[in-house]
């Protein structure tokens, strides 16, 4: 009895954390539809600076006090000067790029902190006050977190009182619905957007300084964080903050109560209930359908120009011949960047064209890398049989598990995708007996004529060209205009008698199918299969390819890819700081080209063109 | 007090409006009509800031205002009430008029909640109802208090009476008819001729996003040939 009334204490205070992250995460979007994934780098921020503070104050109550108090203030300047300088930028791009300009900051940030506080974990000396408990029954429970639990109610209902009771809170709850309407009343939206940001920012402060007496602050909590709150947003709906309260009550109590019963299953719990939630609510608990932000139209994927067919064919010619000219370890990059292209264009097929953003999709990859291991090891399969069962596998199940996707649409398909990955990633890191967990499955070595480096790069360079020739010839089909059909207009293209949903359904599966191939192609590249190849930094990884590249071409995925492959590689060996090098670029990237790489060739040359 | 010459408005390359001129004084209603798609909506949405004009100059009140931002011409006293009504529809009746509200203005008798629960009764009954559970007509009426509390100089109203129950229309005629006596100017888009005449001064009439004919409310009434052609209807009564 007591265990439960601890159990629950905890998940009562972990729903407080998660709400404190989420309500901001939740504000922000309503208003200004922006996906910030910087939010965890805010909370991350608030953590150390929180720490730097709290280690000069003193270590009492009251010092510790102050000290929430002022990280709460300069985390709203940060989030103040973030949106001025950054996001009132971004609002108008498409909500794509807004994600990946807030990616550029993720990345900037943790170099930043990593420069001021250094690697290691911090953690706060812990003043007899901190490490109190109380006893309930004979259980132990820690006296802060009961503090933290208080916190709970008492910040919803100052953020309910200020939404409801000031002109200011009406205002954001209008700008909600209608931020234009709410311009044409004399209201000025920049204003707005920024105090709303502050608000978020300085919640994801005190989130962060919280979490210093339980925890530490550390260079991972930003994307662990923002995955959580993003889950708890979305569950809850996007914007509502009494939905960000009860799906943050949910979770919390769930992940509590969850360890005590199913302990190997904790990781994946809370992405089983986003997906549960989504499955049966597309819009969250108590949220309502959102209207796009508007991105524009995005532009027609055409036959290539001549120039372009003659330029890529003679990129075909010196990709052909690399082995004769490249040592070794070149040989092994370009094979790398060659599995990224085929990987990207997996990913754009469905995103472009196909209009279903996803950040999940290293699932697929990881299952092709999986299946041909498991192939590999338990059938002792020959390569070709472990290569061929890759798309197999994950097709089959982008089939089923795309049933429940293409039922949504925008940020909650592209969460669907990401609870879909991270189960995935989870099955693999902790089913230890079948995946070796951590560890990896080592030693799936390709057939003897592949197993030289030039070799292999002539199979992936095949394989690579023939997957994304054969997506591409899939475009002009009616097939692929019906795609586009119900990507601009799934009610017009229903209309007219195009099965929108199966039509998208087939588009996933292909597109799993195909970064399935990829992952089966890398497992034999590398020898050897690890959970990382699921994580969320995996999916990340494509979607920054193919935003890099221009979602509006075919080519893009293409030069995002090696844009993207090669950036980072040699960034990496160029400088320490390559985070920080990365996120600016990917910044100037999204200001200055924000159709994309390909995208601003394509302006470029048509501008040039008819002088 | 509005002035507009020689505007014109884009939807991506496609050109919507051709050089509109027209002009609208004080205390004057003036109304755009013109079929489905010639150009009226567009012209109150390039008025107020929702659509940047790409050529032309809008003078109101003395300054040009082509190109600026939304909330900087109507902080100058345009109020807009758009087609779709627009109403907050999560917000409670009072806390719509509320997001309306700006400062006084010199020359204008203040707009309190109040004043326009006796010029609407219908919203008086219901100050605390939310949006989006009021009928058609009486957000209409929202959407146009909820303007009026900013204090306009000048109204820009996109096709009031559109779908609305004859006896709200009455209503509605009787609401712009005040407002045409406390001194404010009215630019009313219009397809509703018999609606739009009873009430107007002057008329434009719009095709294709060109002005194909001015003159005075009265002279259009009158000009049986001119509403053939532009505007397909028959006899306005």
């Amino acid at each position: 009895m007591d265990a439960l009334a601890v159990s629950l204490l905890t998940g009562l205070a972990d729903a407080a954390s998660l709400f404190l992250v989420a309500s901001g995460l939740t504000v922000i979007f309503g208003v200004t539809r922006v996906v910030n994934f910087a939010h965890g780098s805010l909370y991350l921020l608030g953590a150390y600076i929180g720490w730097s503070l709290l280690t000069r104050l003193p270590h009492s109550p009251l010092g510790f006090l102050l000290g929430a108090l002022a990280t709460i203030i300069a985390l709203a300047v940060i989030g103040m000067a973030l949106e001025m300088a950054l996001l009132r930028r971004v609002y108008r791009v498409p909500e794509l790029f807004q994600l990946l300009a807030t990616f550029g900051v993720v990345l900037m940030v943790q170099d930043i902190a990593q420069y001021f506080w250094g690697a290691e974990d911090l953690t706060l000396p812990r003043p007899p006050w901190l490490r109190a408990f109380v006893l309930i029954g004979n259980q132990r429970f820690p006296r802060f977190d009961l503090v933290i639990i208080i916190l709970f109610p008492l910040v919803f209902g100052v953020l309910w009182l200020l939404f409801r009771r000031t002109r200011w809170g009406r205002l954001v709850r209008a700008a909600t619905e209608d931020r234009e309407m709410v311009a044409a009343l004399g209201v000025d939206q920049r204003r707005l957007f920024t105090s709303v940001f502050a608000l978020g920012a300085g919640l994801a402060g005190l989130g962060g300084v919280l979490a210093l007496p339980d925890a530490s602050a550390n260079l991972q909590m930003d994307l662990s964080s923002v995955t959580d709150a993003f889950v708890v947003v979305v569950v809850g709906g996007l914007g509502s903050l009494p939905g960000a309260a009860l799906a943050s009550l949910l979770i919390g109590l769930l992940q509590s109560f969850g360890i005590m019963l199913i302990p190997r299953a904790t990781l994946a719990l809370v992405f089983v209930v986003m997906a549960v939630v989504l499955i049966l609510r597309p819009n969250g608990l108590l949220g309502r359908p959102i209207s796009g932000s508007g991105g524009g139209t995005p532009a027609l994927v055409r036959p290539a120009p001549m120039a372009l067919r003659a330029a890529g064919g003679a990129a075909l010619c010196a990709a052909l011949l690399a082995p004769f000219y490249l040592g070794d370890y070149a040989l092994a990059i370009a094979t790398e960047m060659l599995i990224a292209m085929l990987f990207a264009a997996s990913l754009h097929f469905m995103m472009g064209p196909g209009g279903m953003a996803s950040f999940g999709h290293a699932a697929w990859f990881g299952i092709g890398a999986y299946a041909s291991a498991f192939a590999a090891h338990l059938l002792a399969a020959p390569m070709p049989l472990g290569l061929a069962l890759a798309p197999l596998a994950a097709g089959v199940l982008a089939v089923a598990f795309g049933a429940f996707v293409v039922r949504l649409s925008g940020v909650y398909l592209a969460m669907l995708t990401l609870a879909f990955a991270e189960i995935a990633w989870a099955i693999a890191f902790q089913w230890v007996d079948l995946t070796g967990g951590d560890n990896g499955i080592l030693g799936v070595w390709p057939a003897p004529w592949a197993a030289g480096p030039r070799g292999f790069y002539w199979l992936a360079l095949g394989v690579t060209v023939g997957g994304t020739l054969a997506l591409r010839h899939l475009l002009a089909t009616p097939f692929g205009y019906s795609l586009r059909g119900a990507r601009d207009s799934r009610l017009r293209a229903e209309a007219i008698g195009i099965p929108a949903a199966r039509i998208q359904l087939a588009a996933f599966t292909l597109a799993g199918a195909a970064a399935g191939l990829a992952g089966g192609l890398y497992a034999y590249a590398k020898g050897s299969v690890f959970p990382t190849y699921i994580s969320l930094g995996h999916s990340v990884d494509a979607l920054l390819m193919v935003l890099l590249g221009g979602v509006a071409t075919m080519s893009g995925p293409i030069l995002g890819a090696l844009a993207y492959t090669g950036l980072y590689d040699l960034l990496l060996a160029a400088t320490s700081l390559w985070r920080l090098v990365l996120g600016a670029a990917i910044i100037v990237l999204v200001l200055a080209f924000p159709e994309g790489i390909a995208g601003a060739i394509l302006r470029l040359w048509t501008r040039l063109r008819p002088a | 007090m509005l002035e507009v010459a020689g505007l014109c408005s884009f939807y991506g390359r496609a050109q919507i409006l051709r050089d509109i001129a027209l002009d609208c004084a004080a205390g004057e209603v003036l109304v755009l009509l013109g079929r489905n798609g010639a150009g009226k909506s567009t012209t109150l949405k390039s008025l107020i800031g929702l659509v940047r004009p790409q050529a032309g100059s809008i003078r109101f009140a003395g300054a040009e205002i082509a190109g600026a931002e939304p909330h900087r011409i109507a902080r100058l006293g345009l109020g807009y009430v758009p087609e779709e009504r627009r109403i907050f529809t999560t917000l409670t009746v009072a806390e719509n008029l509320d997001i309306g509200r700006q400062p006084p203005r010199p020359g204008i008798r203040p707009w309190t909640p109040a004043r326009l629960y006796e010029v609407f009764p219908n919203l008086g009954a219901m100050p605390a109802r939310i949006g989006g559970r009021m009928s058609g007509g009486e957000q209409q009426m929202l959407a146009i208090a909820r303007t009026l509390m900013g204090n306009p100089r000048l109204i820009l109203l996109d096709e009031p009476s559109e779908g609305l129950a004859p006896l709200i229309v009455e209503q509605m005629a009787g609401a712009i008819a005040a407002l045409k006596r406390e001194g404010v100017g009215v630019v009313l888009a219009e397809q509703n001729l018999y609606f739009a005449l009873g009430l107007a001064d002057r008329a434009v009439v719009i095709e294709k996003g060109a002005v194909v004919w001015q003159g005075s409310a009265a002279a259009l009434a009158h000009d049986e040939a001119t509403r053939q052609r532009f505007l397909a209807v028959g006899a306005a009564s």
